[in-house]
């Protein structure tokens, strides 16, 4: 294939050793109308392949002390595979076909032990839930599509069910749910989970460009800082299995900021017009899944006194839940209505610990159990848990 | 599949291994190249690899039979059988809801109500840059600058190679496919070479856009129904111009260096672009490789400056009104390109009024500065959706918003606009050099040790995979 470049560039072609001399670096801003050659990559003269060796071999170092910061340091787990929007639409596809499936916000994601769901009635239920969302988005997408036949357990806090206009975090993953399933990204989360495996380090959280940030502690009035955001607080496992992070236990500024970062979950009265619109717009959810075949039931995970206070003057549970339950004709589970789940431990105010996560777990499902046909317990199931099984002796502390 | 993503950290081992196994004849390995590119677009979304086989056939036969044409007339049916199978599919994937959009809301304002169908089109990643490639071995044929490649596997190659595939640099086929004619393989200080500007192209990438200043940017342009003030308006524009350069410089300097460590070259796409002093300057380091297309293959076939005045500055407003369309299905977009054709016709005429005036040191910084920030002032209608939003911006960068309220925290802030300085003033440094020149001149321990920092701080990072912008056009 010939060109119209002149002798003299064509000389000029292809990986060069040393820099060209000023001037000789041509691009085809300088040669317009005419068919462009072959380009110059001039390689400096520089010992390359030296340099390189030694760049993977200190990086290599880098990495490794990094790896011992995040696991001595930090707290970081291998193991701890994090969560994505590619692996919210992986979960929401198996939702499909799942016998039950769970939605709802951090409480009921955090909340829930899935071993110990299946342990009592031997069905593993698929989490589709997600931090900082309104779970009334995510039934109504439940609700929008015709594949769902099973059991839809929707999780809520009530505030942000009845008083969230908008959809929350979870938007990216629910709106491109249908492009978040391309085959270079499904591998790259395969990958990411096998990496995750074995590296500690590899945290959203802790990732380089949310740690510096931090050092802000608000020295601009007006816009929140990074400082104000919520940490890490959670660690995920396969299935989307979330529990509270050990940290937030043991760590009691890690423990305050959390606390901080909820901000009492203040915020203005719900009117009871917006409400009974949140109610209709659940009813319809329900009736639309139950139309097709297959049932929803609620259910309020516990909230710590600090907070249960502002989310009861925001919207008391006569005007919510109970309305929530009557309105949509629905069956649910209110953590004040379980003995078993009282006085557990909620380290951050929010969301319960790892292991009252189970007795939780375990309190709300028997209770499913004889509300709905569709969740049996098992003959062997484990014996029933109470708050003793997760709280510490030297809870005081806390 | 995008650079910055572990699966093309595994894709890029496999395709080295095989490219260097000793078994593989160089057919084969064109062969091996093919079938991974095809593997790396379809990826993505694999359907539209059929986009990519028509547009390669089409484009070769067209070629071919334009070759044995004896009569000018066929040689140019062919021509425009390449041109209308190309830009229709463009036309129809890219600007398809944009143009049915347009003509509602045109026969509305006449009185005429019409529903179409909702237009579900996704728009196939990269078809603007393939698209383009494949039209400019066509053109070049047509116009008799190149005669056609000699082997179709080699063509193939060209329009499929998966460094320049997606998002450029739009590479020209008298470009490539020579290097696809003979073995090629790179030494082992290119391959390192090449590993370095893969580097620095994901620092630029993960780090600098993603990490630090997408999300400045995003505070103002995507803060629904909050007012910026002056300061936050003219600081997420600003983390704009970085970002936008990071993420489309990262990837033009990733794609090169993964070439080079196949052993080919690519063309540069960005020369210090932020170190421009006035317009024309700027589109000469600025993707330069789409700059010259449209100079090239638009604007002298409307007539270039070869007819006067009046019609050189219609032909300079109408390829860069096209040339904003270019990058998105969106009048934002034309009027970014417009802007930018304002800019260059009042250029083009206060040189001829000060011919023979040569400004100073002092005066080249003022006008590198003014430059910088009049530039500034279009990316707002490139990055803000629609006209309201740019307004908001633009408002508050004047300083005539009314309540604005602060949006980014001081941190962030600090941090982006370091990064922005950094990137100017390196521009600025470099605008008459390059960046072989200087490594060249660099003390090999310094080299490695902002390698190190840079591949070290991609791996902390970890980066979320996010697109590049310019996959969007």
């Amino acid at each position: 294939m010939h060109s119209s470049t002149s002798p003299s560039e064509r000389g000029l072609t292809g990986a060069r050793d040393g820099a060209l001399p000023p001037g000789l670096r041509k691009t085809a801003a300088d040669r317009p109308g005419q068919a462009q050659p072959v380009p110059v990559r001039d390689v400096p003269a520089r010992p390359w392949v030296k340099m390189g060796l030694s760049v993977f071999a200190a990086v290599a170092v880098l990495m490794t002390g990094w790896e011992w910061v995040a696991r001595e340091k930090i707290g970081l787990r291998a193991g701890d595979i994090g969560d994505s929007p590619q692996a919210w639409g992986e979960a929401r596809r198996a939702a499909d076909y799942g016998e039950v499936a769970i939605v709802g916000d951090s409480r009921i994601l955090f909340d829930t032990d899935q071993a110990r769901f299946q342990a009592l009635t031997g069905i593993r239920p698929v989490q589709v839930s997600h931090v900082g969302t309104n779970s009334r988005t995510l039934l109504e997408h439940f609700a929008n599509d015709p594949k769902f036949h099973g059991l839809l357990i929707v999780g809520l806090a009530d505030t942000m069910y009845f008083g969230m206009p908008v959809i929350g975090l979870a938007g990216n993953a629910v709106h491109n749910y249908d492009k978040n399933n391309k085959p270079s990204q499904l591998t790259g989360l395969w990958i990411d989970r096998w990496l995750q495996n074995y590296l500690a380090f590899m945290d959203e959280d802790y990732r380089l460009s949310r740690m510096l940030p931090k050092w802000d502690h608000g020295w601009r009035k007006g816009p929140d800082s990074p400082y104000e955001d919520v940490w890490k607080i959670s660690e995920t496992f396969p299935g989307r299995q979330y529990f509270m992070w050990d940290r937030i236990l043991t760590d009691p500024y890690l423990r305050g900021h959390a606390r901080h970062a909820w901000d009492g979950f203040k915020g203005p009265n719900i009117s009871p017009t917006v409400a009974e619109k949140v109610i209709a717009r659940s009813a319809e959810a329900v009736r639309r899944i139950r139309a097709r075949g297959g049932d929803v039931v609620f259910v309020r995970p516990p909230s710590a006194p600090q907070l249960r206070v502002n989310e009861d003057k925001r919207i008391p549970r006569t005007l919510g839940w109970d309305r929530l339950l009557a309105g949509a004709n629905a069956k649910g589970v209110h953590a004040d209505d379980l003995p078993q789940a009282q006085h557990l431990l909620i380290p951050e105010w929010s969301h319960l610990s790892r292991q009252c996560a189970t007795v939780f777990t375990d309190a709300y499902v028997r209770r499913l159990t004889q509300l709905t046909p569709r969740l049996k317990l098992r003959s062997d199931a484990p014996s029933p848990l109470s708050r003793a099984d997760c709280v510490p002796a030297n809870i005081a502390s806390l | 599949m995008i650079f910055n993503s572990l699966t093309f950290l595994v894709f890029f081992a496999i395709v080295m291994a095989l490219h260097y196994a000793p078994f593989f004849s160089w057919k084969q390995k064109k062969i091996n190249l093919l079938i991974a590119s095809y593997l790396f677009y379809a990826a993505w979304n694999p359907p539209f690899v059929v986009l990519l086989w028509i547009s390669t056939v089409v484009d070769w036969w067209a070629a071919q039979w334009m070759v044995r044409a004896k009569q000018e007339r066929t040689r140019r049916l062919w021509m425009l059988t390449s041109v209308v199978v190309n830009l229709g599919m463009l036309g129809y994937f890219k600007y398809g809801g944009f143009l049915l959009d347009n003509f509602v809301t045109v026969a509305g304002s006449l009185g005429i109500i019409y529903h179409p169908p909702g237009w579900d089109i996704i728009l196939p990643v990269g078809i603007s840059f393939y698209t383009f490639a494949t039209l400019s071995y066509t053109l070049d044929v047509y116009l008799r600058r190149s005669a056609p490649a000699g082997s179709f596997l080699n063509y193939a190659l060209f329009v499929t190679f998966f460094p320049h595939l997606v998002a450029g640099p739009i590479m020209r086929p008298t470009e490539l496919v020579p290097q696809f004619e003979e073995p090629r393989q790179a030494k082992s200080n290119q391959i390192f070479f090449g590993l370095a500007l893969l580097t620095l192209g994901m620092f630029q990438k993960v780090v600098l856009a993603d990490g630090f200043l997408a999300p400045v940017v995003e505070a103002v342009y995507d803060a629904h129904g909050k007012v910026p003030g002056m300061l936050d308006s003219w600081v997420a524009t600003l983390a704009f111009a970085g970002q936008i350069f990071c993420d489309f410089a990262g990837y033009s300097t990733s794609a090169i260096g993964v070439a080079l460590c196949l052993g080919f070259a690519m063309p540069d796409n960005f020369r210090f672009p932020y170190g421009a002093v006035g317009f024309s300057d700027f589109w000469r380091r600025w993707h330069i490789t789409l700059s010259s297309w449209l100079r090239d293959y638009l604007y002298i076939p409307l007539g270039g400056n070869r007819h006067g005045q009046a019609r050189t500055y219609m032909a300079l407003m109408g390829t860069m009104l096209l040339g904003g369309l270019w990058h998105g299905a969106n009048w934002t977009f034309v009027v970014w390109g417009g802007l930018h054709g304002a800019y260059l016709s009042a250029e083009r005429w206060l040189r001829s009024r000060f011919k023979g005036v040569t400004p100073g040191r002092v005066s080249m910084l003022g006008l590198a500065l003014l430059t910088f920030i009049l530039i500034n002032i279009t990316w707002v209608f490139f990055r803000a959706k629609t006209f309201a939003g740019a307004g908001i911006v633009l408002k508050g960068m004047a300083g005539m918003q009314d309540k604005p309220v602060p949006l980014i925290a001081a941190g962030p802030m600090i941090i982006a606009m370091t990064i922005v300085s950094a990137i100017f003033g390196t521009h600025l440094a470099m605008r008459n050099t390059t960046l072989e020149a200087v490594l060249e001149r660099t003390p090999s321990v310094a080299i490695a040790s902002v390698w190190t920092l840079l591949l070290f701080a991609v791996i902390i990072e970890q980066g979320q995979g996010s697109a590049f912008i310019y996959f969007a056009f």
